[in-house]
Order: structure tokens, then C-alpha cells, then sequence
């Protein structure tokens, strides 16, 4: 048994390098089709509206697009392996530089982001299956509706229009307040490197910057979790332990709550991975709004300034975080329930 | 259990719950007001003359007027107007059939790339199947906002070129339900008896595998009408897309978040109708997914 799980980790490990390095593929072949000419890649890699043919065959010269694509896909897997991204055309530094302070960030954001509507979706969607069919069931369910329906930057304006201008409980924008110096940077992470200096203002701060972009895109993403919560409680409402816990005499609420939720909690965390994708996908608008100065928003940036490797270096990051969040609710999925490992 | 064939059944089950009625009323209202409404901009732009894109609007959605910037919500202004004094119930009229058309050719294209792959992946099967679901895996395992953005610099970023790049991250998920209803079917008398009957392969895939694993896959169309559209218009919350001055709704929400905190209907009632719009395909994707196979699948 415990070979059977090494052997299955080894396999959901190669898989998410092979995914990864794919990916990675399929864009430049992308690139390449869209703009089959090293001029026109040049151009785009330039990061300037109108440049001269001069510049053009400077940039055509660093990035190598004049090569051959399987090289230059070669030559930018090899580059990235060594922690290379090349140098960001606007900002003249390396890229790795300017992510390495932006994704922090904004894991910051979505990783709280996701465990809050795991957590809210859990606790609804027992709430909606123990109450099902009555009015509470027929609330949450639209709550979820709702929210699912709606685009994150509507969530998000409604909760700093009510919570930070009118109710004035949190600020509107920002990471934290700018009048407070920075602790030194340890982590990468503001909310680590103040608990790490002991600096109690600064940590507040921050964590009053953060409420507002966790809240808005836990409440875009926890629908799904709540509807599939429901519906994984209903059937293990009816299984045979659930009636058999009822029978030993466990009141109702401690066989719901207890008993099933636990169980029905299995199948959430497949999602999670899901989740931490829309939360990065949300946290797009999500920093855009509350000027939250992360990947989201340099990526946003990005588009503005033109800044090609900017946006293609962002993506990659992007990819192999999520794609790494896969692997890990796979081998908790594994951990959990051991018969998926012999599926995978 | 229902079939898309008997659409008369489905209509008639649609109406009977309160749900579905909602999902179909709202859905039926977005998209007849967008052919009519489009069709009106269409030949505004044939004749070269914008009076007809705007004749069945409340006001002209271009009528700059400092003089009412702001103005709140009143009944000459029922969502109020934005920072330039335009109409903002207009421009979100004028905006909406641009989505409804995003929507339909994102999905359409979706199903015809994704039951190619899907259906090629599922039959044949081995090495071909190996390739084509590493690589949808490869596009599943990021959101497709993010993909866009990665492509859309290339692509030109206006509209057309946000189709185009949705069109290309959006398939995947359908070649991977046809892959699976594909594999359900496979086995079936009717489909591995086709060769002796001399069938094509061509009228094999179509007429006896497309047409009977695609009623699943049309309710979950529905359903992702919505999530085009949801996509498409955070792309043009971050400036991805039409190019101004003509109205959209994730640009106007955008916009709007410089009216903040006076100014609250400037940005909210542009995200309030794609919440509609979007809860009207949910809605009635969910009821059709009942009626077609019993249950709701996720």
C-alpha cells in the first residue's frame, strides 16, 4: 500500500511538470501563429507603440526570435529553470525581480481567499441539505445564484462602496497605510514580514487592507462549493451510517454537522484547486479596485504599458502556481480517499 | 428524461416551475433585444447613420453634456448618468447585444472544436487521445481570463480579437465532455456495428455519435453562455476589448469606480445587468440540465 502511494505521487508529479512545460509550448506556438514573422514579434515584444527598425532588430536580437521556435521555447524553458525571465522592457530590471514582490501579494490575497469560501461553502451547504426543501434552503440557493452570477468587480465595488465609504470600517484602497514604514523585507510577504519584526501597527495595517479583497473574492467563489456541498450531504444524508449514528442515539444535529459533513467535506477538496484558479483569475478586478498593488494588478498594468514579457512572465507564474495547487488537493484527494490513487 | 427534439416538452416543463420561467424570460428578453437592437447599429453603420442605432433608446448614448454629469437616478434618467453627462441606461442598451454575440460565438465554436478533438479523442483513442488531452489539460489547468490576457496583446486586444482569443482558451471544456459522453457510446450495438453496414466515418461521427451524446452538452451551453460573458466583460473591466467611445458594460463599471463614492450608479448598474443576464442563463441552464437528464450533474 504505502508503495502504491509513492508511485502514485511520482505519476501526479510528472504529470504537472509535463502540464506546465506544455503549456508553455502552446503559447509560443500561439505567439507564433498570430505573429509568424520575427519583425512582428519584435514589435510586440518592445514594449513601445511605434518603434524604429533599429530598435526592432535589438529586440529581435535579445529575445533570439529570429531562431528557430523550438529553440527559442528551448532556450526559455532552460532561462526559466535558472529562475530567468529575461529583463522587462519598461521597467529596465528582470522580471523575476518585479513578480517576486507582486505574487507574494496577491497570495496573500488568494490563499485566505480560498480557505474562507471553502469554509463558507461548507458550512452553507450543510445549513441548505439539513434544511432542504424549507425556506433557509431556498435563501442560501439564491444567495449562491447570485453571487455565482455575478462578475467579481461588481462584488467587489459593492463591498467597498458599502463597507469603506459608507460605513467607513475599512480603507477603500491599498496594501497598508503609507504614512508606516516598512519592516525589512524577509518573506516577500508584508503580512509575514511584520508578524516576523514584531511590528504590531504595520500588521494591522495590512490586515485591514486584506479584508476587503479576501471577503469580495471569497463571496464571488464559495457558490460552487456551496452547491456541491449540498448536494454531497444529501447523499450522505441517506447513507447507512449516517441512519446508523441516528439509531446509537447522536441528536440530529451532531449526526449533520459531525458525522456527515465530515464525509461530504471529501469531495470539496477537489475543488479546491478550482478555486484558487478563479480566486487568481479574480483578483484581477479584485486589485484593480482597491488599487491592491499585486500580480493582478501589474498585469493590468502590463496591458497598458504594452509590456509583453511583463504579461507572458506573469501568466507562466501564474500557471505553475495553480497548477502546483492541483497537485496538492490531488495528493490531499489521495491522502483522503485512498481509492483514487489507484485510478491516477 | 427528454430529448432537445421534443423542444416542445422542455418548452412546456421550462414554464411550469418558477426557476425556469425566470431563466427563460430573462435569456428570451437579452436576446431579442439584441437582434433587434443590433441589427438597428448594423444598419446605422451600413447607412452611415447613427440616428438609427439610437431610435429606440430613452436618449442618445453618445450626448456628451457636462451640464449633467453625475445626475442621479430619476425618471428622465433612470439609472442616472456617468462623469460625461451620457445616459447610462441607454449605453447599457446600446452595449448588450455586443455581449450576446460574443457569447454565441464563443460556444458555438467551443462545441465545433470540442466535438471534433472530443469525439476524434474518444473513438480513436491511444496515442491521439494521449496528445489531445494533455494539451486540453495543459489550457484547463489555467482560467481562461488569464490565457486571454496572455494572448490578447498579440491578438490586437479589440473586440474581434477578443472573440478570437476566447474562441481559442474556451474549447477545451467541451472536448473533454465529448470525450466522456463519446466513451459511453462507443460500445453501443448501434455504433460499433456501423462498419459492416459500410457507414463513412464521416456520417459515423456525425449523424450516430454528434447528434446523440449532444443533448448533455447543450444544457451545459446554456449554462456557459453566462460564463462567456461573465469573462468577456471582466476582460473589459481591465481594458481588454471594445474600443471606446462605444459603450460596454465591464468599461463602464471601470469607468464608473472614479464616481465612487458620490457617484454609486455609475458602476453598479452596468454590473448589475451582467448579473442578470448572466443568472438568466444559470437559471434556465440548470432547468434544462433537469429535464434532459433527470438531474443536475454537478
Amino acid at each position: 500500500m504505502k508503495g502504491g502511494f509513492i508511485i502514485f505521487l511520482i505519476r501526479r508529479i510528472i504529470n504537472a511538470i509535463v502540464t506546465i512545460f506544455l503549456l508553455i509550448v502552446l503559447l509560443f506556438i500561439l505567439l507564433h501563429i498570430i505573429a509568424p514573422n520575427p519583425l512582428t514579434l519584435a514589435k510586440i515584444y518592445s514594449g513601445n507603440p511605434h518603434p524604429t527598425y533599429a530598435q526592432l532588430l535589438v529586440v529581435e536580437k535579445e529575445y533570439g526570435l529570429n531562431k528557430p521556435l523550438y529553440v527559442q521555447i528551448i532556450t526559455y524553458i532552460w532561462n526559466l529553470l535558472h529562475g530567468n525571465l529575461g529583463e522587462d522592457p519598461i521597467y529596465k530590471v528582470p522580471v523575476i525581480n518585479l513578480l517576486s514582490k507582486y505574487i507574494p501579494r496577491t497570495l496573500e490575497i488568494t490563499i485566505p481567499a480560498t480557505i474562507l469560501s471553502v469554509i463558507m461553502g461548507l458550512i452553507s451547504g450543510a445549513i441548505a441539505a439539513s434544511n432542504r426543501g424549507k425556506g433557509l434552503d431556498y435563501f442560501l440557493r439564491g444567495v449562491y445564484l447570485v453571487t455565482w452570477a455575478s462578475p467579481t468587480f461588481l462584488i467587489a465595488t459593492v463591498f467597498q462602496l458599502a463597507v469603506a465609504y459608507y460605513l467607513k470600517l475599512l480603507p477603500p484602497y491599498g496594501i497598508v497605510n503609507p504614512a508606516l514604514t516598512s519592516p525589512p523585507n524577509i518573506t516577500g510577504f508584508p503580512l509575514l514580514n511584520a508578524l516576523l519584526a514584531g511590528d504590531w501597527p504595520y500588521f494591522i495595517s495590512v490586515l485591514r487592507h486584506m479584508v476587503l479583497p479576501v471577503v469580495s473574492l471569497a463571496v464571488a467563489n464559495f457558490g460552487i462549493v456551496t452547491r456541491i456541498s449540498r448536494a454531497s450531504m444529501l447523499v450522505n444524508m441517506n447513507a447507512d451510517y449516517a441512519k446508523l449514528s441516528l439509531m446509537k442515539g447522536l441528536s440530529r444535529r451532531k449526526v449533520v454537522y459531525g458525522v456527515v459533513l465530515r464525509n461530504a467535506s471529501i469531495p470539496i477538496v477537489t475543488l479546491i484547486a478550482l478555486l484558487f484558479g478563479s480566486s487568481m483569475a479574480g483578483s484581477v478586478a479584485v486589485e484593480d479596485i482597491f488599487q491592491y498593488h499585486g500580480m493582478g494588478w501589474f498585469i493590468t498594468n502590463s496591458l497598458l504599458n504594452l509590456d509583453y514579457v511583463g504579461i507572458i512572465s506573469t501568466t507562466i507564474i501564474v500557471a505553475i502556481s495553480v497548477i502546483t495547487a492541483n497537485l496538492i488537493a490531488d495528493i490531499m484527494y489521495g491522502i483522503l480517499d485512498p481509492r483514487v490513487r489507484v485510478i491516477g | 428524461m427528454a430529448s432537445v427534439k421534443d423542444y416542445k416538452t422542455i418548452l412546456k416543463m421550462l414554464v411550469k416551475e418558477p426557476a425556469g420561467l425566470t431563466g427563460l424570460i430573462i435569456v428570451s428578453a437579452f436576446l431579442i433585444w439584441s437582434l433587434i437592437q443590433g441589427s438597428l447599429e448594423l444598419i446605422s453603420i451600413y447607412t452611415k447613420n447613427p440616428r438609427y442605432s439610437y431610435m429606440l433608446l430613452p436618449h442618445n448614448p453618445f450626448a456628451i453634456n457636462p451640464a449633467l454629469a453625475l445626475h442621479p437616478p430619476t425618471l428622465a434618467y433612470l439609472m442616472g448618468t456617468n462623469g460625461e453627462g451620457e445616459d447610462i441606461l441607454s449605453r447599457i442598451l446600446y452595449a448588450i447585444p455586443r455581449d450576446a454575440f460574443v457569447a454565441i460565438v464563443v460556444v458555438f465554436s467551443s462545441i465545433v472544436i470540442g466535438a471534433v478533438i472530443g469525439i476524434l479523442s474518444g473513438y480513436i483513442g491511444g496515442w491521439l487521445d494521449e496528445i489531445f488531452m494533455r494539451i486540453t489539460d495543459a489550457f484547463l489547468s489555467l482560467p481562461a481570463l488569464i490565457l486571454v490576457i496572455a494572448i490578447s496583446v498579440p491578438l490586437k486586444a479589440n473586440y474581434f480579437g477578443v472573440i478570437l482569443g476566447l474562441s481559442i482558451v474556451w474549447w477545451p471544456t467541451y472536448a473533454r465532455l465529448f470525450r466522456v459522453q463519446v466513451l459511453e457510446v462507443k460500445n453501443a450495438d448501434y455504433v460499433s456495428s456501423a462498419p459492416i453496414y459500410n457507414i463513412s466515418k464521416a456520417r459515423l461521427f456525425y449523424k450516430y455519435i454528434f447528434l446523440n451524446v449532444i443533448d448533455p452538452i447543450l444544457a451545459y451551453a446554456t449554462l456557459d453562455l453566462g460564463n462567456v460573458i461573465l469573462t468577456y466583460s471582466t476582460l473589459a473591466f481591465i481594458g481588454i476589448g471594445v474600443t471606446p467611445p462605444i459603450p460596454e458594460l465591464g468599461a463602464m463599471a471601470s469607468n464608473g469606480l472614479s464616481g465612487l463614492p458620490e457617484a454609486w450608479w455609475w458602476p453598479l448598474f452596468p454590473g448589475l445587468t451582467i448579473l442578470l443576464i448572466v443568472m438568466g442563463f444559470s437559471l434556465l441552464g440548470d432547468r434544462i440540465q433537469e429535464i434532459l437528464m433527470g438531474e443536475v450533474m454537478y
